[in-house]
């Protein structure tokens, strides 16, 4: 649908001035309608082709001034201002391309400039080459072309630790099959050459204990695979598991913002279940039955060919009805499954809003929605059941007529003495064994697939370029100096939130970062932590590009406080301890009493050893912040980073911890965002942020004197305090 | 700063220069490039409208955007059908569902496109008893206000995708 080229020459100026450097096909016609425009950028202008090539605009870039994406609803549109003031709206765009217009438009401001055009623009796959059908992610693998044997291969890879076990188990099966098989065959021996015959009672002796043996045997073989089972779901249900937990570990933050929580757990339960499920229970029964009814039909077609036909007459019939209605039985499973997880998403959420609930008085709204939840989940499910059991009567009606044939024919036989009544008992028992399976025999191909789809959402996973975590970047101890050259970056590509940032700081210092919220001050110290990379620009640490630096090294010298601080469940001990593990509990002590967290540690009956609860819910929000700042302390580390640390401990305690932290970092590079802009007081340096952009840098002094946005925002705050100050008189 | 209560009649609304939407206060004053936003244009389609300033700053509320005058209605219909890039499904011409991924093909007000949606858990949202909402797996966007006014092979695609 949209397909976007460049053509990048190292050498613009060689190109010549008709050769497009920039080529991108727009989703949206002129009259809005879906259709294709190209916009071309060549030298010397940008121009838009209509389908057929007609011209329908060109501007000279000489003319051009400034070039941006506008974010529109569902897309966005290419603006051009020129040096006479026009505005033109160039070529509107779905969100699918917006991305690379966005990076287009910059190309243009460089190309306006004079630049050398600089812009990252690669050509994506979105429709699969084979099946022509559109990707999910774009250059993704096409989930309905990705090659079965191959996946096949590399689900089996997971059993190999256990190849011994997995022989003996499909040895064993084998024999368990043949063991099935014996009862019928002693039974037949026994009416044609005993009860038939009313003598050679001694024979029945013998068959008896034949009997008996088979039976002892196969219940020996049935504990034994059933033991081999059990051992191998168990562990490689724990491999896989893990492999997949591993590989979402590395995963870059980007990932994380797309994807919802619970769908990604989801890869690590339910994925993984279906594919051992498929693996140790599955693949074995496929085996076994197959080759149970290749040996049944070939037996009960030598026996008697015309028998076997006639029992067998109903098998398609079964077949058929079981593959017709699968699909549409399975999407009704499925969407049972869909109003479970509705029902759970709503019990989740008001029972943990339960405060707000009882709050505003709303049990009975609540319930309402519950109810409504509730009774969507009673018709899917009892409108799947009836329609299941009424499907299956249907089924055990044709594979009881099986037996209904065999008496018929099979009886008539007899009668007519063309066939041995033992003859007819075996032929009657394997007919019971070769029905069983065959229901469900339709369905293998939907369970085939199901494991596949499994298997390739985790292998898509695995494949996922992790973050570059142990590679081969330079180990070093980091002294402190920080610098942004012209770094550019957006959550969402086509939106930048931080427009060309630079700035440089020395060791030691201590940087505020102010500006209004959503200003991009987060967002810089994410870039800091490379929990993203710069979509451009370069951020050097002691000179060296961070990107060299290797990741752990990088990270375990940065100590970060979040705005939103994040505990896991364990005693508050063991949070302080999480950026330093086999930390002494003196330790843990000092960095708490550094943080102003040990009194009101001391004042909790279990001290130090108290669980915080599920995300720290157990505690204040001043607490928490003051653990993690602890936490973030005891750490250590050259780089530290305050995200609004201390935005919820009143002013007298934020003042004592900033005393401690002060005593702290000393000789660290520290960053510090505070919305309350007394809290920056030592601060040797601001930064004002404002919409991406660095509006205003110095000190507090400088900044004041200038008289600019900075100080604004101090009269506005101070003024605030008076108001508050007043009311609190009055 | 903030006019909070502009008569919608001493509002009008016109293309000056060319492209740039342009919004003058009876008797007051005048806004360059102003920008029309729905404040809810799922749940409340065509009525509610604000005229945001250059900086994103509200000038005005229009509740009836009908009780404007013929001319600047023309132009703010102009210029929102160009900002609202959204799409309104008048039938499903194909919906398959395979390993994971919906496929959809899709005839709409702006002609036939081509999506995929992934986990409609998600991005499949009710917005009432039978206005749904798809956002495909670039963050387009498909409403279907009423699914009951689909023909019936629709129907059938859409019971079956969700
Ligand atoms: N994970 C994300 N995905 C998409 N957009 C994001 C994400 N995080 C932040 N943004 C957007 O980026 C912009 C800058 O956000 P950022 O968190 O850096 O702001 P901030 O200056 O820290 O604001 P505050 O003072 O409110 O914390 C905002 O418009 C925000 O909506
Ligand atoms: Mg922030």
């Amino acid at each position: 649908m949209n397909t976007a080229q460049i053509v990048q020459r190292d050498n613009v100026a060689a190109a010549s001035s008709d050769e497009a450097l920039i080529r991108l096909e727009a989703d949206f016609a002129e009259d809005g309608r879906y259709g294709l425009r190209t916009m071309e950028v060549t030298t010397t202008c940008v121009r838009i082709l209509e389908p057929g090539s007609a011209q329908s605009c060109v501007v000279p870039i000489s003319q051009i001034k400034t070039a941006r994406n506008e974010p529109l609803v569902g897309g966005g549109r290419l603006e051009i201002m020129t040096h006479t003031g026009d505005f033109i709206p160039l070529v509107s765009y779905s969100l699918s391309v917006a991305a690379k217009f966005s990076e287009a438009a910059r190309g243009i401001e460089q190309l306006s400039k004079g630049e050398p055009l600089s812009i990252n623009l690669k050509h994506e796959r979105v429709r699969c080459e084979k099946c022509g059908r559109l990707l999910p992610d774009k250059d993704g693998v096409c989930p309905a072309c990705v090659n079965r044997g191959k996946t096949m291969l590399r689900i089996s890879r997971f059993l190999w630790p256990y190849r011994y076990r997995a022989i003996m188990l499909a040895v064993l099966s084998l024999a368990a099959t043949a063991l099935n098989l014996a009862p019928p065959f002693i039974q037949g021996s026994l009416i044609d050459s005993v009860l038939q015959q009313h003598r050679h009672i001694e024979k029945l002796w013998l068959l008896m204990g034949a009997w008996l043996l088979v039976l002892v045997a196969s219940s020996g073989v049935q504990i034994c695979t059933g033991r081999l089972i059990a051992f191998l779901a168990g562990n490689i249900a724990a491999d896989l598991r893990s492999a997949v937990y591993r590989a979402i570990e590395f995963l870059q933050l980007t990932y994380f913002d797309k994807k919802q929580v619970g769908a990604i757990a989801s890869r690590v339960t339910s994925d993984t279940d279906r594919v051992w499920g498929f693996l140790v229970d599955g693949l074995p029964y496929l085996l076994l039955n197959g080759i149970l009814m290749l040996g049944i039909v070939s037996f009960l077609f030598s026996t008697n060919w015309e028998l076997a036909l006639a029992i067998l007459a109903p098998i398609p019939i079964v077949t058929g009805i079981s593959a017709w209605y699968w699909r549409p039985m399975s999407q009704m499973f499925h969407k049972v499954g869909q109003k479970w997880a509705r029902f759970h998403t709503h019990l989740n959420e008001s029972l943990q809003g339960i405060r707000v609930v009882k709050a505003f008085a709303k049990e009975d709204l609540e319930f309402g929605k519950f109810q409504q939840r509730n009774a969507e989940l009673r018709d899917a499910g009892v409108n799947v059941d009836t329609r299941w059991y009424t499907l299956f009567g249907a089924m055990t009606l044709f594979t009881s007529m099986g037996t209904v044939i065999n008496w018929t024919v099979g009886g008539l036989m007899v009668y007519r003495g063309a066939l041995t009544l033992g003859e007819f008992w075996r032929i009657n028992s394997l007919l019971m064994l070769l029905y069983g399976p065959l229901q469900w025999f339709a369905q293998v191909n939907q369970w085939f697939s199901r494991a596949m789809a499994g298997a390739d959402r985790i292998f898509e996973l695995m494949d996922m370029e992790p973050e570059r975590y142990g590679d081969s970047g330079v180990h070093k101890k980091i002294e402190g100096e920080v610098e942004f050259e012209a770094v550019r970056f957006g959550y969402d590509k086509s939106n930048p939130v931080l427009k060309g940032l630079s700035f440089t700081v020395t060791p030691g210092e201590m940087i505020g970062l102010v500006g209004k919220s959503g200003a991009g001050k987060s967002t810089t110290i994410n870039m800091l932590c490379r929990f993203y990379e710069p979509d451009a620009g370069a951020i050097r640490i002691d000179g060296v590009d961070y990107r060299d630096i290797a990741l752990q090294d990088l990270r375990s010298q940065i100590g970060i406080v979040l705005q939103e601080p994040f505990l896991f469940n364990g005693t508050i001990a063991d949070n302080i301890a999480y950026g330093k593990p086999g930390a002494t509990f003196e330790e843990v002590i000092a960095a708490s009493r550094a943080a102003n967290a040990h009194s009101f540690v001391l004042s909790k009956p279990d001290g130090y050893d108290t669980m915080v609860g599920e995300r720290g819910a157990k505690l204040s929000g001043g607490e928490r912040q003051r653990v993690s700042i602890a936490r973030a302390i005891l750490h250590n580390p050259r780089i530290l980073i305050l995200d609004e640390a201390t935005s919820s401990v009143d002013i007298e305690t934020e003042k004592q911890i900033q005393e401690a932290i002060g005593r702290l970092i000393c000789g660290r590079t520290t960053f510090a965002i505070a919305h309350r802009l007394s809290t920056l007081r030592n601060a040797s340096r601001l930064i004002v942020l404002e919409k991406g952009e660095i509006a205003e840098m110095g000190t507090h002094a400088e900044l004041m004197e200038k008289q600019g946005t900075f100080y604004n925002l101090v009269q506005a705050q101070s003024a605030i305090n008076e108001i508050i100050g007043v009311g609190a008189a009055g | 700063m903030t006019e909070s209560k502009l008569e919608t009649k001493n509002l009008r609304l016109f293309y000056e220069p060319k492209d740039r939407l342009r919004l003058t206060v009876e008797g007051d004053k005048s806004y360059l490039a102003v920008r029309p936003a729905w404040a809810a244009p799922l749940s409340h389609p065509n009525r509610f409208l604000s005229l945001l300033n250059s900086k994103g700053e509200e000038i005005a509320m229009v509740e009836e955007p009908s009780a404007l005058d013929e001319h600047s209605l023309a132009a703010v219909t102009t210029e929102l059908e160009r900002r609202y890039l959204t799409s309104t499904i008048r039938s499903i011409v194909e919906a398959r569902s395979d390993f994971g991924a919906t496929y959809w093909r899709v005839q709409t007000k702006r002609g036939e496109r081509d999506f995929v949606t992934q986990s409609l858990q998600e991005n499949a949202q009710w917005l009432g008893e039978r206005h749904l909402l798809l956002i495909d797996v670039d963050g387009n966007r498909f409403e279907i206000p009423d699914i009951g006014e689909l023909d019936a092979s629709s129907q059938k695609f859409i019971e079956s995708a969700l």
